[in-house]
């Protein structure tokens, strides 16, 4: 019955008098339309809604759902479920920065969940070389990926799976960009990017080592012989120090040319005591790797150790490896013998003034403090710049950065505009490796947006994550989610949303890890892989902030025995609400905020 | 006396407390929906019945609940679904109820609740002491106040007639002890008998989940107040309906009541008036007075709600003195039943002097030779006392 026909009957009922009043207080029409009276004004309903760990990581992992697979016993289908979002667990799941576990709604109780070595564990359940079982058939337009790195890699998964024909140029003979000549291999091993490559080719992806684009093929080229380009050639030029005696002796190199080096197989001589500069994950990498070549080692960095940009997690370890710090201070000039030999590194204490740009406060020269420090080797990492030729001039201009609009498209290209689209450390990102999957994941689906001549911001927009860093592949492929209950790709459930008296305290499962003084004899990865003990363990801690797990409390606590369970095999529950007063106790006893009270009159 | 007679006399005739008493009412009324939370001295009620229930020897559901509160919310749908129903509670059980005593007569639903009298706490204390019912005089029940074991089992049975005809809830209330767990010969009558008397339950609406109302929803000042109004009308129609029922309960059982009733006041000069027990003690008190030659009355008061206002005037309009003895304090006014009995003089042209006299409070006994010690304090007093009288009290 419509509120019109419900204000019709009540008409028919004029008490004028108390002689018409019925002998009780009693409706006079029925109430089929709404058998639980008029009490109700807010109606709730099962609404799956986006945990702050999905919203916290720039590639929207769905955390949660691979979990709670694996928590099913479902171990492969947990593996495919996680690469629905993010291609990679198994590189990911030993170098991703966490930006999860920085979000973890658990840390309030007691510690954050390792999300990573979850990942790590999941990632190691299945032979990395299996291609992803659900692609596209060929949708007739190509793709051409400029570098093999995290970003191009991410780029070319989807693209594949959305059914571009995509082929991807790297200039090194090696693939993997800053995956395989970055990153030191006790942290990644070489053999894991090896075969995600092998899964990338085995669905269809054509890889072209030895191929620089700007060289050996031209960027017009390219772009005549691909329908689109994504370019993420990432950044290999190192910042000067701009001190005096830098130049002109081997024994100042920059970070990043060490490790590449060490990556490539060289031989690498280093003092026995080295000088590093910088605070950033290049500088911490760069000095462990030169405690593994036997060095001894000093980080100087001009701010002290709270604004560091290198991870705290990297920073700790280093200390253990016996690497020192000396913050607040800034090199003055490299002193160096007629032989090119390094005598001393002159330095300047410094100290912090106003902040900068960045939001961090600016080191200041402290006049006169000047102090010197022994050093065989110098090495520089206090910066990193695009060094993309097709591109140097507009890369001169912007700082080293590719302008980009929200759908990763090059503002700047005038051959091709339109088809052009960039992603990782070459366009204004943090510069780690998710980050880069992540605009390697958005860049695809843009692409696949302007093939199908839609709006990507509308798209965008449907798709994006709680707060707007991540999107949902997910739902822009249309692949039902684990849950099959409503969803709410905005909502982000936070730590005030979570019951925590229904959660028991539990700290996390650490692992072992190889000491110090072992792991740093090689660059053999020091950390094994959780145990499936362990990582069930572990995953037992996880609270599956805003999803629903039928856990019967709402079940259990409806004082109108309105909450129904669907049974015959189907997942959750269903809402009575001819009897559902609105009490809103299932709401606020939901210990995950998987329940959302809406207006009664909201169509659901 | 043949066998035969003298097996049927064993079978009407029985000697029990006022608690069985009740039970026996409630059997006898073929009640269908039983729902109570236990207190002292109210339990052995709902232990016998919930033993009828287990035996067969009642065909009801006995719904077993968590606080009164619950039990009168359980029998309030039992009750709006057409079923007849009972409760039975005491003291903070009552008040506890409270809440809940408005919805069942604000829904008009002709339930019917036994309160044994108790004193409220604290100090705790479970003697008699009728501030509890009195306290809940607004909520719109029918009040009936028993003297004897064998009244209250006619007062249940009644009570069920009187309640469904004018779909109102009655409460029958006895005091602590004096009658709960006093034993006394009672005539349980026979069940047929009973059928004659109170036909089944018909109600004018029932809850239906094939054609659902709302019941008891929103009432804008619109209607709110007419609705009141029905209510009271309907509460005056039962004081007005109630002789009919007790003639014809005289006919089929053999006993007579009334709204109040009276015992040797035609010339009174002073008439006391009570209420429960203390009324069988006044009687024993009334008679040694008049044997000594003074001309005293005794009003008993039963029907307390609805009030029956002529009745009360009726009797007490041509004394010159009137003296009201509560087992209840209204604190910062004296006894309740005192002030209503003002109230219902007060428009009489020449009316008697009116004397509240608080007495047996939490259970203290009140014997013959206290209430001969009220009329002579009354008699000997020279005009009208505003304050209560508090009799026996430790000075």
């Amino acid at each position: 019955m419509d509120i019109d026909e419900r204000n019709r009957m009540a008409g028919l009922y004029d008490f004028k008098t108390w002689r018409d009043f019925p002998p009780m207080n009693v409706s006079m029409g029925n109430m089929l339309h709404n058998r639980t009276g008029s009490w109700r004004f807010i109606k709730p309903l099962y609404e799956d809604k986006v945990p702050a760990c999905q919203n916290g990581c720039p590639a929207g992992n769905d955390i949660e759902a691979w979990i709670k697979l694996v928590q099913r016993g479902e171990y492969e289908k947990a593996y495919w479920y996680l690469k629905r979002e993010e291609p990679f667990p198994a590189i990911l799941g030993r170098v991703c920065f966490r930006f999860c576990e920085g979000n973890c709604n658990r840390a309030p109780l007691d510690e954050e969940i390792s999300i990573r070595e979850l990942e790590r564990f999941v990632g190691d359940r299945v032979p990395l070389s299996t291609p992803y079982p659900d692609i596209h058939p060929f949708n007739g337009k190509s793709l051409c990926v400029v570098g093999s790195g995290p970003a191009g890699m991410s780029a070319a998964y989807f693209a594949r799976i959305l059914g571009f024909q995509v082929t991807v140029f790297e200039r090194l003979p090696v693939l993997g960009g800053v995956l395989r000549v970055g990153i030191p291999a006790y942290r990644l091993p070489r053999s894991i990017v090896e075969q995600e490559f092998e899964g990338l080719r085995g669905m269809g992806v054509e890889l072209k080592p030895n191929t620089a684009v700007g060289k050996d093929i031209s960027l017009e080229e390219c772009l005549a012989r691909f329908d689109y380009v994504f370019l993420a050639p990432g950044v290999h030029g190192s910042t000067k120090l701009a001190v005096p005696g830098e130049e002109g002796t081997p024994n100042v190199m920059s970070g990043l040319d060490l490790l590449r080096r060490i990556a490539l197989g060289e031989m690498v001589r280093l003092g026995r005591q080295v000088i590093v500069v910088g605070g950033g994950n290049t500088a911490i990498d760069a000095a462990r790797s030169a405690v593994r070549l036997g060095s001894h080692v000093t980080v100087l960095y001009r701010r002290t150790e709270a604004e560091m940009p290198a991870h705290p997690a990297e920073i700790a370890e280093a200390r253990e490896e016996g690497i020192g710090f000396r913050f607040l201070a800034a090199p003055e000039r490299v002193e160096t013998s007629a032989r090119g030999d390094i005598e001393k590194l002159v330095c300047c204490e410094m100290e912090l003034g106003r902040p900068d740009e960045s939001g961090r406060r600016r080191p200041v020269r402290k006049e006169g403090a000047v102090f010197d420090l022994a050093a065989d080797t110098v090495i520089t990492a206090i910066g990193e710049r695009a060094a993309f030729e097709p591109m140097a001039g507009i890369l001169e201009k912007d700082k080293g950065v590719l302008e980009v609009d929200e759908g990763l498209r090059v503002m700047a290209v005038e051959t091709g505009k339109g088809r052009v689209f960039a992603g990782g450390d070459i366009v204004d990102a943090p510069h780690t490796v998710v980050h880069a999957v992540a605009t390697g994941k958005r860049a695809a689906v843009t692409i696949d947006c302007h093939r199908k001549g839609v709006g990507f911001a509308e798209a965008l927009k449907r798709i994006s994550l709680g707060d707007g860093q991540g999107i949902s592949f997910s739902a822009y492929m249309g692949w039902e989610p684990l849950n099959p209950v409503r969803r709410n790709l905005k909502t982000v459930v936070r730590s005030e949303h979570i019951v925590y008296d229904y959660f028991k305290k539990a700290p996390h499962i650490r692992k072992e890890v190889l000491p110090a003084p072992e792991r740093k004899k090689s660059f053999e990865p020091y950390e094994e892989t959780f145990t499936e003990e362990q990582a069930l363990g572990e995953m037992e801690r996880c609270m599956h902030c805003g999803r629903c797990t039928e856990c019967d409390n709402c079940l259990v606590l409806c004082p109108d025995v309105s909450v129904l369970v669907k049974g015959n095999g189907e997942f959750g529950y269903v809402f009575d609400y001819n009897y559902c007063k609105g009490c809103g106790i299932c709401f606020t006893e939901c210990p995950r905020h998987a329940i959302t009270m809406v207006d009664e009159e909201t169509a659901i | 006396m043949s066998y035969e007679l003298e097996r049927e006399a064993i079978a009407l005739k029985q000697v029990i407390k006022g608690n069985f008493a009740v039970s026996h009412g409630v059997r006898l009324s073929r009640v269908k929906v039983i729902s109570a939370y236990p207190i002292t001295p109210q339990t052995t009620i709902v232990e016998e019945l919930s033993e009828m229930c287990a035996t067969g020897k009642l065909d009801a559901q006995f719904i077993k609940v968590e606080s009164e509160h619950s039990a009168m919310a359980a029998v309030v749908g039992s009750e709006s679904a057409g079923v007849r129903s009972f409760t039975a509670t005491s003291s903070q059980g009552l008040l506890l109820m409270h809440e809940m005593l408005h919805w069942a007569a604000g829904s008009r639903l002709p339930i019917v609740l036994t309160n044994v009298n108790r004193a409220i706490g604290p100090g705790w204390n479970i003697w008699a002491d009728q501030t509890d019912s009195v306290s809940q005089r607004d909520t719109g029940w029918i009040q009936i106040y028993c003297e004897s074991n064998q009244e209250v089992l006619d007062s249940v049975i009644m009570g069920y007639r009187l309640a469904e005809k004018v779909s109102l809830p009655v409460m029958v209330t006895y005091d602590a002890f004096f009658l709960s767990h006093t034993s006394e010969v009672v005539d349980v009558p026979e069940i047929q008998t009973v059928d004659a008397f109170l036909p089944a339950f018909a109600p004018r609406f029932r809850l239906d989940v094939n054609d659902p109302r709302m019941f008891g929803g929103m009432m804008t000042p619109e209607y709110f107040y007419e609705e009141r109004f029905v209510m009271h009308k309907d509460s005056m129609e039962a004081l007005d309906g109630y002789p009919a029922i007790c003639e014809e309960f005289e006919r089929v059982f053999g006993r007579q009541y009334e709204a109040c009733e009276s015992y040797r006041t035609e010339d009174a000069d002073l008439i006391l008036v009570t209420a429960g027990t203390i009324t069988s003690v006044s009687r024993i008190a009334v008679d040694e007075a008049r044997k000594a030659g003074k001309k005293v009355g005794l009003m008993k008061l039963r029907l307390f709600r609805p009030v029956p206002l002529e009745h009360w005037r009726r009797i007490l309009g041509y004394a010159s003195r009137v003296a009201v003895i509560d087992r209840n304090i209204s604190v910062g006014l004296g006894g309740v039943f005192a002030s209503e009995i003002k109230n219902a003089l007060f428009s009489l042209e020449k009316r008697p002097s009116v004397y509240s006299v608080i007495a047996g409070l939490g259970g203290r006994d009140v014997t013959p030779r206290d209430v001969g010690g009220i009329i002579d304090h009354v008699l000997a007093s020279e005009g009208p006392v505003e304050s209560p009288i508090f009799w026996g009290l430790k000075e």
